[in-house]
């Protein structure tokens, strides 16, 4: 055991003394602040972006109910888009779907960037909409990526800890004394595992201190704790990988320059030549789907049922939403066009629903072929554990998309009930609309 | 000098690794290489299927008012360029899909990012990745020791004797290692011009792609021998070239580029569209029959026809709206998205300039650059995408206007064979030549270093103690 702790205590003098290894981490922390001050950074902003469209919301409301009571009381006339109207009246509940970040975003920005997160949500919207989209960004800087801590440590903790193991066991090769080491007390394995292990948790407490200000800057104490320490878990077990990896390759190698190159060649070989490959052969298996089923659905398709005649779309809808048979409308011999032609946005979220089912399903097969090579691919899987822990994987966004899809759901739902029952809407009932979307 | 390349190239012959690595490289990059043709044929493929079938869509469309078919649109799919191959760029990460239609200029959509899990953040293995990344290390390899092993066994002062100088030593062993690069690079090039299709436009690019990373070679191995020579080890030299090699490639590309974010900031999509929509609804309203602009419009038609109402007009006055409205609209998208593509390439620019301080931003913007895939030629398909969607919705426009209908009547439809006759959207990669002034800063910069990497071989080359 002494000996263990004599390896360490001159590993700490040999690490403080050495200025390209005390630089490296100097920069490596720099780079861990830089990325954690981005992830916040951004986290910010789309707090604030959501906080600033609820308020808006919450006028765009007061107006509203302003007029019902002008309405109701003569003061004022009936606008253009009568809001007695359940059509309109739901039209104007400003009901915006949002993705809220989780603080634990600060740590991984992951494919946040790729995608909106906030969407203002009518009858006629889809899963697809083109305001789905992401930030307005630069997109060969989108290309480079965000320096975010994922990016930090996944890539580039590995390579300080090269610049921080390469010449153990190296130098003394270089040396030509690594035998003078081996004939005392220590085994060379346990030799290189202590000095290692000071190494390990070096960095592992390093990086751990470095997280928690931001954690609690972003409130991941609040409500976020076990993914915070999912999170620690994470990071140790992907240093684990790192370290047993170098382990070996410093237990056989043949000197400092050897051990350096074998390690930057399996970074290399991790970081860069496997996912790239894999990315390429699922781009080859999955090219880019073009959405050209979504754009039939809201071009071609959508036009068919305009075209419809008004008893057609009838009884299309009384298929389509059985709840519909006990209404007013559906009992009426007469047929009214407006309520049809308010009611067609009801078939149309129809078709739009069994396109994303088929978009989405091709996804999965695409997102599962990703994941067959997980285990040869620990560095993309580790990054994208991550990202699911912060929430801002693909999954996030798939499961953001569809509360847009209950949402649309909901007011088309609310748009056939009423209108169908004939009902006009007053300040109560837009009370009660706005309930269902709040 | 000559003697001391031809020399070194005999020692790498005679390496077994070495002949088994080169083996391993051109048959890695004939693979990648063809790889990339393969994926990006296939995309094409689905591309053009795309466009096919929203033209067919628009050619066998039922008779219908020319306005409900400017609401109905049609797409603009982004191409892919056969240089796609060699490097994605931004394709990625952007959208593919761009609808064009009535009173509204949209954003392109759908990218292959989105689609799917991420899976790597140094892009597809196509052979950009193998030579930005793979290749350059495979040359620090080659190089790091060249000098420090010919210290190491005293055989320096022998070449010393000899009559060589150490600026020529440094100079004939990282030119016979660059030799190499180029051979790889110039295998890539020629299974590229092989396997994909080529024409003059692409030999153009290829040829600038051949000179940047010739160039970035140069920079590499002659930064590494220089290294080589003037540190106390083959030890010191690796580290510090490796330290060199990740903060050019890992390190700076990332700090530098989330920099020119803070530095010419974009808006966000919440105040753009906000921006865009109040200046919009100062304009006419083509939906709106009470709004006051269309009202001034219909005066001055009325006057000009010298008749007392629309229905009057021998033209239908609806047509004339709804261009009115467009033509305003175009100012403000000019206007608007103008600013936004202006500042992405103040940010292009100023991401340039780190070429001063990092070769691999110069390589990696010449590269995306002369293969055609980076923002500029992305901003050019969005402008000849817009320009397509201006002349489309005009053609519909001046049809409704000026076709025989008139105003009131929305029942009045034009059939097929006037679809037909509009043309449908396509988009040529433009000229390198065209585009040429944006990258010669990348070019110059590596260049300059190369430069500035022979005068600083020349002026501390003699101060290296060889004995």
């Amino acid at each position: 055991m002494k000996s263990y702790i004599r390896v360490t205590q001159t590993e700490l003098i040999h690490l403080l003394r050495s200025p390209f290894k005390t630089t490296s981490i100097l920069l490596f922390v720099i780079a861990i602040i830089f990325g954690s001050q981005n992830g916040y950074q951004l986290f910010k902003t789309h707090n604030k972006q959501i906080i600033s469209i609820s308020n808006k919301n919450t006028n765009s409301i007061e107006d509203m109910l302003l007029t019902y009571e002008g309405i109701e009381n003569g003061t004022l006339e009936k606008p253009r888009r009568d809001p007695t109207i359940p059509y309109w009246a739901i039209w104007n509940v400003p009901s915006h779907a949002f993705k809220y970040p989780s603080p634990m975003m600060t740590f991984s920005l992951g494919q946040s960037e790729q995608y909106g997160y906030y969407k203002r949500v009518t009858n006629w919207s889809t899963t697809y909409d083109s305001d789905l989209a992401e930030e307005i960004a630069n997109p060969e800087r989108l290309a480079i990526g965000t320096l975010d801590f994922n990016f930090v440590f996944t890539y580039l903790s590995p390579i300080l800890i090269i610049i921080l193991l390469f010449n153990i066991g190296g130098l003394e090769k270089d040396l030509k004394f690594d035998n003078l080491i081996y004939s005392s007390k220590i085994t060379k394995e346990g030799w290189i595992l202590a000095r290692f292990l000071f190494y390990y948790f070096f960095i592992i407490t390093l990086i751990f201190i470095l997280t928690i200000p931001y954690a609690l800057l972003a409130g991941v104490f609040e409500n976020h704790t076990v993914q915070y320490v999912n999170f620690l878990l994470l990071l140790l077990l992907y240093m684990i990988l790192w370290f047993t990896i170098f382990y070996f390759i410093n237990l056989t190698g043949k000197g400092s320059s050897d051990q350096a190159l074998k390690m930057i060649s399996i970074w290399m070989l991790l970081c860069i030549i496997i996912p790239g490959t894999i990315h390429q052969i699922t781009s080859l298996k999955y090219p880019t789907n073009y959405m050209t089923d979504h754009l039939d659905v809201s071009r071609e398709l959508s036009n068919n049922i305009f075209n419809l005649p008004e008893e057609d779309i009838k009884k299309s809808l009384l298929k389509e939403y059985p709840f519909l048979q006990n209404t007013q409308h559906a009992s009426d011999t007469i047929m009214n066009v407006a309520t049809i032609n308010r009611s067609v946005s009801g078939l149309i979220n129809s078709l739009n629903k069994n396109v994303s089912i088929s978009i989405e399903f091709s996804s999965k097969k695409k997102n599962k072929f990703i994941k067959s090579f997980s285990k040869m691919n620990p560095v993309t899987t580790f990054q994208n554990e991550m990202n699911a822990i912060a929430e801002t994987d693909f999954y996030a966004y798939r499961d953001y998309r569809t509360r847009i899809q209950d949402m649309i759901d909901k007011k088309i739902e609310l748009i056939l009930e009423d209108t169908w029952n004939n009902i006009t809407v007053d300040k109560n009932r837009y009370a009660e609309y706005l309930k269902n979307f709040k | 000098m000559i003697n001391i390349i031809i020399n070194e190239w005999k020692n790498l012959i005679r390496d077994r690794l070495f002949f088994y690595s080169t083996i391993f490289f051109v048959l890695s990059l004939s693979l990648v290489v063809w790889m990339g043709i393969l994926q990006q044929e296939n995309q094409q493929q689905s591309q053009s299927d795309a466009q096919n079938h929203v033209r067919k869509q628009w050619e066998n469309l039922e008779a219908m008012n020319p306005h409900r078919a400017a609401h109905y649109g049609s797409f603009a799919f982004k191409p892919l360029n056969i240089l796609n191959a060699m490097d994605g760029g931004i394709n990625d990460i952007t959208g593919n899909v761009l609808q064009l239609e009535g009173h509204v200029q949209n954003e392109v959509i759908y990218s292959e990012a989105s689609q799917a899990l991420s899976i790597s953040k140094f892009g597809k293995l196509k052979s950009s990745l193998i030579l930005q990344y793979v290749i350059p290390l495979f040359l620090i390899i080659l190089s790091y020791g060249s000098i420090s092993k010919e210290k190491e066994s005293q055989r320096i002062k022998l070449l010393i004797l000899q009559g060589a100088s150490i600026d020529k030593l440094v100079n004939a062993k990282s030119i016979s290692i660059w030799i190499y690069g180029l051979f790889l690079l110039v295998v890539t090039v020629t299974i590229q011009s092989i396997l994909g299709s080529t024409n003059p436009e692409i030999f153009k690019r290829l040829a600038f792609i051949l000179l940047s990373y010739g160039l970035y070679y140069f920079i590499i191995t002659s930064l590494s021998t220089y290294l080589s020579a003037t540190l106390k080890d083959k030890t010191s030299a690796l580290s510090s070239i490796l330290a060199i090699w990740i903060l050019w490639t890992i390190f700076l590309p990332k700090i530098w580029g989330n920099a020119v974010e803070k530095v010419h900031v974009l808006p966000d999509r919440k105040t753009f569209k906000e921006d865009m929509r109040a200046e919009r609804n100062q304009g006419i309203d083509g939906h709106n029959p009470y709004d006051k602009r269309r009202e001034e419009l219909k005066n001055k038609y009325l006057a000009e026809y010298q008749v007392d109402s629309l229905l009057q007009l021998p033209i239908n006055f609806d047509g004339i709206v709804m261009q009115a409205d467009e033509e305003y609209g175009n100012l403000v998208w000019d206007k608007h998205f103008g600013s936004n593509y202006s500042i992405m390439q103040k940010q292009k620019s100023l991401y340039q300039f780190s070429g001063l301080l990092n070769p691999f931003a110069s390589l990696q913007s010449a590269s995306m650059g002369f293969c055609g895939t980076d923002m500029i030629h992305h901003l050019d398909f969005l402008k000849k995408a817009e320009d397509y969607r201006r002349v489309l919705i005009k053609a519909l426009n001046d049809k409704h206007a000026y076709g025989g209908s008139k105003t009131g009547d929305w029942k009045w439809t034009v059939d097929s064979e006037f679809f037909k006759s509009v043309q449908g959207f396509t988009y040529e990669t433009p000229r390198i030549s065209n585009h040429l002034s944006r990258y010669l800063i990348d070019l110059l910069f590596l260049f300059c270093w190369a430069l500035l990497i022979k005068v600083l071989i020349r002026v501390n080359a003699v101060k290296v103690n060889v004995l």
